[in-house]
């Protein structure tokens, strides 16, 4: 049940940790977190809020800002709590007068170089300067201008002299989401290592030093715009003022709810939280506990959604009796009992089998679950089907050929404990991007990465990735290289015997062995038909084979060729054979078109399969759901959807009931 | 001097790629081929290390080193700190950049000198301080900058 | 005729080069020889002519002294060096070479007790070289005297593939020069020192990162490490022993906060300078994440002397906790401006009035800033003050890189707070609020006591606070300390002006 319960919103400063359990006292209370830990955060799991600007749960610690310095008994001065990392018995005091003053005394500063138009401030009432600002009891700034000069500052456009103040810099408004107003930055860095840390495209940067740090997008003369930016919104959710704010909160004003909702553009499947106000959708924002996303998100989630809002989109429900009629806007009651009285008389006319379903990956598996059951439990038939049937009916077909269900074995969690990545036919960066950002964070932290891909992508080289090795195949041999791989790890003894003895069928396996044994398999044997040179594919084969967790990621680049089963089950040939499957870091893992293509398929979706992919063949399993069900069940597969689109030409099939699918 | 070819950036980078930590020398190897880092360069340096082109552009504006463009024929430094201020450095230094004309960082009209700032020569002992290009001066009064100023054609 | 002519850099600001040249012409037959200053720069050009053995001093000599000092008849006659009550007075522990041998000889730096210690260390392992080091009671000399032994205690025991050795020598601060000094006089002391400083610790790489405004040391420093890859001094097999060390010269980039250890850290990485928070410390997390000594240049070349001489010897120096030999700059307004190196212990009057004799311009002293622009004003009622970390600190100062710049009476106090102020605008990194934002603030607050706003003080006086106890790094949290040490002990400079005003 607790995935259920919506956890807060709170941020806790600085990211969780593992490790075995400390326990100090802040404030007098006892507190246990694990090691590493800051104290910032055990603060806050304690329930004392610590004021902070530069900090933030899903960037590393900076040390910036000084507000939340504490006093630690036994230590000289007033640390940062977000820098320094619990000791056991630690006490921590967080309120005393001395960090009061100076936390008073820092935001005197802040707001010295601040602009005062709080009220008419799109970040009114959402800016933890404002609230920072309040929690500290700042009352008065001091700071004046001298005689001989006006105040230095980042926000007047004009010195009190009338000249050009050159601190000041105008709005860049070039990205079309997002604006960025250098006379709102409190240079906490945050936008920056945001962009570095969670997004990992590294556009921005702070320009300068001292009191001239500047917040900056891409190179020397660039804006927003002409940046490396890929407007995936990291930096706009990371700041503290109105510095980087989403257009639309300029325009529109604050929202005043929210609702957690699923982004359908690609198949990472990134937690929203719809900000609304009223009925307008104001923005979208990652949300932080999404279990795919962790809070980050690409443009499409994060900008994208003119879809909401516009013209076109239908918002009653409407019926035509012919195709050369005009929509009606009917009443629901009206739509439904249109359809259903329709459905019912094709099936009078034309027989039982002459309408069928279509569901869509991008819906619940509430949904789907239902849609298929509609066709078994209320047409009589076995007529449903699904796209993800179609795109990934290679992994359907090769992961239930090789480990019995056609499911990918990971999360996306996973890729945080990987050591070694192998990336086929897929494009990450461009096809699911937020997958990609945690997959480079990895990478970063020192996983090693293997692209085969024809294409020189991204990962192969950016700002801090580079590849170990890139296979570059011809289009076409994937089961050559993939074989080639596995050819040299069994030939140079690199499988993983333990684990196969174990998990796996050995003397199976002595077949599987001899075969992928043959030099025909090798890479020097291949290398003419794959276009890929032997060394790099052996040093590619022994990396993966040797550095630990090891993780396979492909698309459909793999699956939408012709041998695309064939390279499914080489692929899984490969984990199995290196012994990365199940545990967390490890696996076969498709990237998938859409967001819920497992849970489609295993609601049932596909016309030969009940729920949970059991045979509709089989009459103890047709048993279970007419009890269930209280209906009789059709023994015999339905027709997928090209079947359902040929008997339709035939005139055998009438009516089609489709959720969430465009299949034209 | 201004504006390298694309083969003379090569040569600098394949020359330091092989240290940990090359940037700093490749733009102090930059600056002394061009006498500044041009805009030119900042792609293939950027590609060379793997970083963004943001990235390098925060590392150069954080170093007052590094210029943007290139600077004046000579460049007169002038220490401003404590040591030389305690012997006359203040008033000499405001008395040369008035005799030129110039804020600080400026450059003579005609092209000879750009007088900047600099804290500390480690000439403390006999200040006040001076570099005219790498060349050091100690006790410097007016007499000495003037014939400074002369040999750089100011 | 043997003839000694110095090229440290403060010795070529005041025209050694032309004396050079026109003894050249005057004595081709002479055996010229280039060394360090013997840092009396109030000497300098001191040019010393060997006679019988002992080596005579001429100076200040100028193109017209040539022919004197030639022919034995100079006004500017010294007599032998060694005897002048400057160098008596002195303990030359680190600086025993410097202004004696050739720089770049490396023969001449073994004849005067080069590598003794290198060979010692050699025969050690990296427990015992570090607790020779523990043992000899060492501080670091940058400013923050943080013992050394335990610094490297901290990287010999952590476990890593790579370690590094990092000497600081981004001397930024005004009134020092002694790393300067070192690295022009004697290179190979600094290199020695860092070759066992990896023996001790495991580190096999070490880099040098020197600031750009010294392109005098720049230079003798990458051909000493050249000399010394080339004799076997540095590289795959130290000395023949099979252990490796071997070192780059790194050159800054105008930024004084890259003599803070983690600012510079980011910059020799090629990063911007901005500071670390700590933990973690660089002694673990250093230099590319891996453990790493970051040690000042005179730490470093201190502890060739420590191994040649045995820790005891060099520990029997000092007072209380300091221990060993501090190595005194003496510049600004002073008479007698230079390098001495002595005992800790020794008064602050003592160094200024004694030693120093008293201010160039012949007025009164007025104050003495110790330790850099982010050391204290001391006025003299406090130079009773006794040199040591410790006892320094005790009179609100700090020794800092023990550099000591005297003013005359002449020094308007507040126009020095207010430098101190602006002085850390121009060189914050930016990181933390405090310090980015607070020393502007701060000038411009000075600007307002300086207009004679009173009520401006108690701002001045809050925001040092806040600059001390909130900010990331030495320069913000430091730079409250000239500017209240002026405000406390000065305040008729900042009141005078008000009273004008009203």
């Amino acid at each position: 049940m607790k995935d259920f319960i919506i956890p807060t919103e709170r941020d806790m400063g600085t990211p969780a940790k593992v490790g075995a359990p400390v326990t100090l006292e802040i404030d007098g209370v006892a507190v246990t977190v694990p090691e590493g830990t800051s104290v910032l955060r055990a603060a806050a799991e304690a329930g004392i809020p610590i004021p902070k600007l530069c900090a933030s749960d899903n960037l590393e610690a900076f040390g910036s800002c000084r507000l939340c310095v504490v006093e630690i008994e036994g230590r000289r001065g007033t640390p940062a709590s977000c820098t320094t990392p619990v000791t056991p018995g630690m006490v921590v005091h967080t309120g005393s007068a001395k960090v009061r003053k100076i936390r008073r005394g820092v935001m005197e500063l802040y707001i010295s170089d601040h602009p005062l138009d709080c009220l008419t401030c799109s970040a009114n009432g959402d800016c933890e300067l404002q609230d920072m600002a309040g929690a500290v009891g700042l009352r008065d700034v001091r700071y004046e201008a001298p005689n001989n000069g006006g105040m230095v500052n980042h926000f007047a456009p004009r010195t009190t002299s009338g000249e050009a103040n050159p601190e000041w810099l105008p709005k860049d408004d070039s990205n079309p989401y997002f604006s960025y107003d250098p006379s709102k930055c409190i240079v906490c860095n945050r936008c920056v290592r945001a962009c570095e840390e969670v997004q990992g495209t590294f556009a921005l940067t702070i320009a300068g030093r001292g009191f001239d740090s500047r917040v900056k997008a891409g190179g020397a003369g660039d804006d927003f715009l002409a940046s490396d930016c890929v407007s995936c919104g990291a930096c706009v959710q990371a700041c503290p003022t109105a510095a980087l704010q989403e257009k639309s909160i300029i325009e529109i004003g604050t929202p005043d709810r929210a609702v957690i909702t699923t982004c359908a553009y690609c198949g990472v499947g990134c937690s929203f939280r719809a900000e609304m106000n009223g009925d307008t959708l104001v923005r979208m924002v990652p949300y932080k506990h999404g279990k795919a996303n962790r809070g980050h998100s690409c443009v499409k989630g994060r900008f994208a959604y003119g879809y909401a809002h516009h013209k076109d989109r239908i918002l009653k429900p409407m019926t035509r009796e012919r195709i050369s009629d005009p929509w009606r806007e009917v009443s629901w009651d009206e739509a439904l009992s249109f359809a259903a009285t329709r459905m019912r008389s094709l099936q009078a006319q034309y027989g039982r089998k002459s309408i069928g379903v279509i569901t869509s990956s991008r819906c619940t598996n509430e949904e789907t679950y239902l849609v298929q059951k509609l066709a078994r439990a209320v047409f009589g038939n076995n007529n449903t089907d699904t796209c993800a049937r179609v795109c990934h009916s290679p992994t359907g077909y090769g992961l239930g050929q090789t480990f019995g269900t056609s499911a990918g074995t990971q999360d996306f969690d996973s890729v945080e404990q990987t050591d070694v990545v192998i990336v086929i036919g897929a494009n990450p960066t461009d096809g699911h991007p937020v997958f990609a950002s945690r997959l480079k964070k990895r990478l970063r932290a020192g996983a090693k990465l293997i692209v085969v891909d024809p294409r020189r992508i991204d990962l192969v080289k950016s700002p801090h990735i580079a590849a170990a090795h890139h296979l570059p195949l011809r289009p076409g041999t994937n089961v050559a290289v993939v074989s080639a791989l596995a050819h040299v790890i069994v030939t140079e003894g690199l499988m993983d015997e333990a684990f196969i003895r174990a998990r796996c069928d050995w003397d199976e396996f002595q077949h599987y062995a001899e075969f992928i044994s043959n030099p025909r398999h090798s890479p020097e044997a291949t290398a003419l038909l794959t276009g890929v040179d032997p060394v790099e594919l052996r040093a590619a084969a022994r990396l993966f084979a040797t550095s630990g967790n090891g993780a396979i990621y492909y698309g459909l680049g793999v699956t939408e060729h012709s041998q695309g089963s064939t390279t499914v089950m080489g692929i899984a040939n490969l984990a199995m054979l290196t012994g990365n499957i199940g545990r967390p870091g490890v696996g076969v893992n498709p990237l998938r078109g859409q967001n819920n293509v497992q849970g489609a398929c295993d609601m049932g979706s596909f016309p030969h399969e009940l729920p949970g992919y059991r045979h509709i063949k089989g009459p103890e399993v047709r048993a279970i759901f007419e009890e269930a069900w209280g209906v009789q069940i059709d023994a015999e597969p339905g027709l997928r959807i090209p079947n359902m689109l040929d008997a339709a030409v035939d005139g055998t099939f009438k009516g089609l009931y489709c959720q969430g699918e465009d299949i034209l | 001097m201004t504006e390298p070819a694309a083969d003379e950036i090569d040569a600098i980078l394949r020359a330091h790629l092989h240290l940990e930590g090359p940037l700093l020398p490749i733009l102090h190897a930059m600056q002394e081929a061009c006498g500044h880092i041009p805009e030119a360069a900042h792609r293939p340096i950027a590609e060379a290390l793997n970083i963004s082109r943001a990235e390098l552009h925060g590392v150069i504006s954080f170093y007052h080193d590094f210029r943007a463009k290139p600077a004046g024929r000579h460049v007169l430094r002038i220490c401003r700190a404590e040591a030389c201020q305690a012997v006359g450095g203040a008033a000499l230094a405001e008395a040369t950049l008035a005799k030129l004309g110039l804020e600080w960082r400026g450059t003579t009209a005609n092209g000879a000198v750009t007088v900047e700032p600099v804290y500390c020569l480690g000439l403390c002992a006999c200040a006040p301080a001076a570099m005219l290009d790498g060349r050091v001066v100690g006790r410097v009064d007016s007499a000495r900058m003037d014939a400074l100023l002369a040999e750089a054609g100011a | 005729m043997k003839i000694y002519i110095p090229m440290d850099s403060a010795a070529k600001a005041l025209g050694v080069e032309e004396v050079a040249t026109a003894i050249r012409t005057a004595a081709p037959e002479a055996e010229i020889i280039r060394t360090g200053t013997r840092g009396m720069i109030w000497l300098e050009p001191l040019v010393e002519v060997e006679i019988d053995g002992e080596r005579h001093g001429y100076g200040p000599a100028t193109v017209g002294d040539v022919a004197g000092i030639l022919d034995g008849s100079s006004v500017k006659a010294l007599g032998p060096v060694a005897d002048l009550d400057w160098m008596r007075r002195q303990t030359r522990l680190t600086f025993a070479r410097v202004g004696v041998i050739d720089p770049l000889s490396l023969a001449d730096y073994e004849a005067h007790g080069g590598l003794a210690g290198l060979r010692r260390a050699l025969g050690m392992d990296g427990a015992g070289i570090v607790a020779e080091v523990t043992r000899s009671g060492l501080r670091g000399r940058g400013g923050a005297g943080f013992p050394t032994g335990i610094k490297w205690k901290t990287v010999q025991e952590a476990q890593a593939p790579q370690k590094y050795i990092v000497c600081n020598a981004d001397e930024g601060d005004s009134g020092t020069f002694a790393d300067r000094m070192i690295m022009e006089g004697d290179p190979f002391t600094l290199i020695e020192g860092m070759a066992i400083a990896g023996l001790g610790v495991g580190a096999t790489r070490g880099y040098v990162y020197l600031r750009s405004e010294y392109p005098d040391a720049i230079a003798v420093m990458r051909r000493a490490v050249e000399i010394a890859r080339g004799a076997g001094v540095l590289g795959a097999d130290v000395l023949g022993s099979g252990r490796a060390f071997d070192m780059e010269i790194r050159v800054g980039a105008g930024a004084y906060v890259c003599g803070e250890e983690t600012s510079l850290l980011n910059s020799l990485e090629g990063k911007r300078g901005v500071v670390r928070a700590k933990p973690p410390l660089p002694a673990l997390e250093g230099f590319l994440g891996r453990p790493t000594v970051v040690n000042n240049v005179i730490s470093l070349a201190t502890v060739p002397v420590i191994f040649e001489k045995g820790a005891a010897y060099y520990a029997d120096f000092g007072l209380g906790r300091s221990r060993g030999t501090v190595t005194l700059q003496i510049a600004g307004n002073v008479a007698r401006g230079g390098l001495f190196e002595t005992a800790f212990g020794i008064t602050l009057g003592e160094v200024v009035n004694d030693l120093g004799g008293g201010t160039l311009t012949g007025r009164p002293v007025k104050a003495v800033q110790v330790g850099g622009p982010l050391g204290a004003y001391i006025p003299v009622g406090n130079f009773d003050a006794a040199l040591g970390y410790e006892e320094l600190d005790a009179k609100g100062g700090l020794l800092g890189h023990a550099g000591l710049v005297v003013f005359d009476d002449g020094a308007d106090m507040l126009g020095m707070a207010r430098f101190a102020m602006e002085f850390c605008a121009v060189e914050s990194c930016g990181k933390c609020t405090p310090c980015r934002i607070g020393a502007v603030r701060g000038v411009e607050t000075i600007d307002r006591i300086a207009a004679g706003d009173g009520a401006a003080i108690p701002l001045l006086t809050d925001l040092c606070e806040t600059m001390k106890d909130g900010s990331l790094c030495a320069l913000g949290g430091l730079t409250p300390l000239p500017v209240m040490s002026a405000l406390t002990h000065f305040p008729d400079d900042f009141a005078t002006r008000r009273e004008a005003a009203e």
